[in-house]
């Protein structure tokens, strides 16, 4: 049993940990519309007022929640996530960060670029060569797209500025 | 002038070159977006809005209404071929239309999906042309709080009427109107839930979190349930289409049945996902044969089809007539009208007809020409989805990451579709609904304005909503669809609620 506990998440522990994650989302929301008044001022209701009461029903909805997670749960014994299915959501959710950083630094094209080249390469098992050409044809439909066809700019790195592109 | 007047004159707008070009670009990105996994019509229509924003109205909302209505074919194409259904309102068509393709019958099956879910569009923009008018004259005597009225009305309906728990819908409802009011407080001019954070002065934008709700969310998903895509050779033939299209009138029942299902759900915010579920599982309790169901029985196809079109279809009358949109793809297409300076409900038929029934126009042309466009087509789609994940899940994450960028220009949006992504995800595998989020967003401004304004009507009290009645009746309304799942268990209707639910997949 220990063994099989190592390997999952369970879904009821989940349920738990969102419910607190919304409920203190709640907190948050009640706090934040507390500072800015949730009182009646000449001008009507301030500007606290409304979504203070939002607040308070996000935190009843998640309490309700969570209290039906620990006594009347359906799911018992329902796994939110296996390891196999952990790492392949892994695999595929940190490199999607990794190219939102690069593009942050570089561009949205540079990371477009590298992201696709690296996917392909590591996840897909193509040859570098199949990757680098795919990933130049995607970027290149993409300044299409969006720079000549709808005339929208994504955002640019150095390395463009650097080519001259714009 | 009456409706038809108006109507003729939407078809002359609508009928020319550009715009004939705008509605088949509109239907082919459509069948795209909804034919690729992590890609549907909500995310779809958000990540083409910002590209629109210099486009003329008419024209942006041509080409977003037909990427609707693409998206909703695209979604029954890969349920029908792949047994993956594209859109979570399609689930119900595998059932039927996957087992039917894989007796070697594809192209009935599809035949059978596009005709009836055209006609079931056609019926529910029939009924716009017929009600709309009526609904927004109605709606005309509305004031605060009775606009606030049909916003309760239309928010207790999702959580009565949803599979999912009332408070989880509560949770993400609410979370949707708060971060509806982040920024700038529009009557007072303070700011507000801005937590010191100088990015979010200017708001949360709705579309950077459908495309991160839905897009990176539903990507997240989908590399969970591993991706082998078993899909089935699709050669549509033009013999094997006629010979379908002579056994439609067959179907005529289940398809006047499915029709008034999708239309009452769509208008309701309950949606296309639960009118086909529904549609469906009466199409099975009525039919006098069941043995055939769930082994490509043609019924199981035709009439989930039908509902999940006609409601996709009928949910722009009350976004259209009324301002409030009956799912989540209306609920982003009201927000770009609004971005456009065009505010949706009863005035709009005064001071834009031109636009209103241009629209309506381009409804007819629009399903016709999808009809047409994705026959035609189903085989390069099918040929997109044989493309491996390694290659086809980047290239949608960089494009849902660009468009979040192009909304307004900022970086802060990129990490927000990332907070969103992992956000979309946790909700989706607990069963959170997603669709009240994206519609209290939308509408979060004008709910809370019209609930400021009455009540400074009425001195903060809320008697106002009961102070007359027309306001108590649309109170009273909202109440009793918010109770409704106490009244159904306590009479014993609940089986008669969802007996599809079970059913109901991860999409």
């Amino acid at each position: 049993m220990a063994e099989l506990e190592k390997q999952f998440l369970s879904r009821k522990t989940m349920e738990m940990v969102t419910a607190l994650l919304t409920a203190g989302a709640g907190l948050a929301i009640c706090y934040g519309s507390w500072r800015s008044g949730i009182g009646w001022s000449e001008m009507g209701p301030e500007a606290g007022y409304f979504p203070f009461y939002v607040g308070v029903l996000i935190i009843l909805g998640s309490l309700v929640t969570l209290l039906r997670s620990l006594f009347f749960y359906r799911h018992e014994g329902e796994v939110f996530l296996t390891m196999e299915k952990a790492r392949s959501v892994l695999g595929f959710f940190l490199p999607l960060v990794a190219f939102m950083v690069i593009s942050l630094l570089l561009g949205l094209y540079v990371g477009t670029a590298l992201y696709i080249c690296g996917a392909m390469m590591w996840q897909g098992g193509y040859r570098w060569w199949i990757a680098a050409l795919a990933a130049l044809a995607v970027t290149g439909l993409f300044y299409l797209v969006f720079e000549i066809g709808f005339q929208v700019p994504l955002l640019k790195g150095p390395i463009e500025g650097w080519l001259g592109i714009y | 002038m009456g409706n038809f007047g108006y109507l003729m004159d939407g078809f002359a707008t609508v009928l020319t070159a550009h715009h004939l070009m705008i509605m088949m670009i509109g239907v082919m990105l459509g069948i795209l977006v909804g034919v690729l996994p992590g890609l549907g019509a909500p995310n779809g229509v958000s990540l083409l809005l910002p590209l629109t924003f210099t486009m003329e109205p008419i024209s942006a909302i041509i080409l977003l209404s037909c990427m609707y209505w693409g998206a909703l074919f695209g979604g029954s194409t890969t349920s029908i071929l792949f047994n993956i259904p594209g859109e979570p309102s399609s689930v119900a068509t595998t059932f039927d239309g996957y087992p039917m393709a894989k007796n070697g019958q594809a192209t009935r099956a599809l035949t059978l999906a596009f005709m009836s879910a055209g006609i079931g569009a056609l019926a529910g923009v029939v009924m716009i042309t017929l009600l709309s008018g009526w609904v927004a004259r109605f709606a005309l005597q509305f004031s605060s709080p009775e606009f606030f009225a049909v916003y309760f009305l239309a928010f207790g309906s999702f959580i009565g009427m949803s599979d999912n728990a009332p408070a989880k819908t509560l949770v993400t409802m609410m979370l949707g109107f708060a971060f509806a009011t982040v920024g700038m407080d529009t009557i007072s001019g303070s700011l507000r839930l801005t937590f010191g954070i100088p990015d979010l002065i200017k708001g949360i934008s709705f579309l950077v979190a459908v495309m991160g709700l839905f897009g990176i969310g539903e990507l997240l998903l989908t590399t969970e349930e591993g991706l082998r895509f078993d899909g089935i050779k699709a050669r549509v033939r033009p013999i094997d289409v006629l010979k379908t299209l002579k056994e439609m009138p067959r179907y005529g029942w289940a398809i006047l049945r499915s029709t008034l299902i999708g239309i009452w759900m769509g208008i309701t915010p309950a949606g296309p996902t639960a009118a086909s579920f529904m549609s469906y599982g009466l199409a099975r309790r009525f039919a006098k044969d069941k043995s055939k169901f769930g082994k490509g029985d043609p019924r199981g196809i035709v009439s989930p089809e039908t509902a999940d079109h006609s409601a996709g279809t009928s949910a722009l009358l009350p976004m259209l007539a009324l301002g409030v949109p009956g799912s989540a793809t209306a609920a982003v297409m009201m927000g770009g009208l609004m971005i456009w300076g065009l505010t949706p409900g009863p005035m709009l038929f005064i001071d834009r007809p031109d636009f209103v029934w241009g629209l309506i126009a381009s409804m007819y042309l629009g399903n016709v020409v999808a009809v047409l466009l994705v026959l035609a087509t189903v085989p390069l789609y099918a040929s997109i989805l044989r493309v491996p994940f390694s290659i086809v899940g980047p290239v949608i994450v960089a494009i849902i990451f660009s468009g979040a960028y192009q909304v307004a220009n900022s970086t802060f949006d990129m990490w927000l579709v990332l907070g969103f992504g992992i956000l979309g995800y946790l909700f989706k595998t607990l069963d959170y609904p997603i669709a009240p989020l994206v519609l209290a967003m939308v509408l979060g401004d004008k709910a809370e304005d019209a609930f400021r304004q009455s009540m400074l009507m009425s001195n903060g009290s809320l008697t106002i909503f009961w102070s007359n009645p027309l306001v108590s009746g649309i109170m009273a309304l909202g109440v009793l669809m918010l109770i409704w799942p106490l009244i159904a268990k306590a009479a014993g209707l609940r089986g008669l609620r969802r007996h599809t639910a079970g059913h109901q997949a991860k999409v």
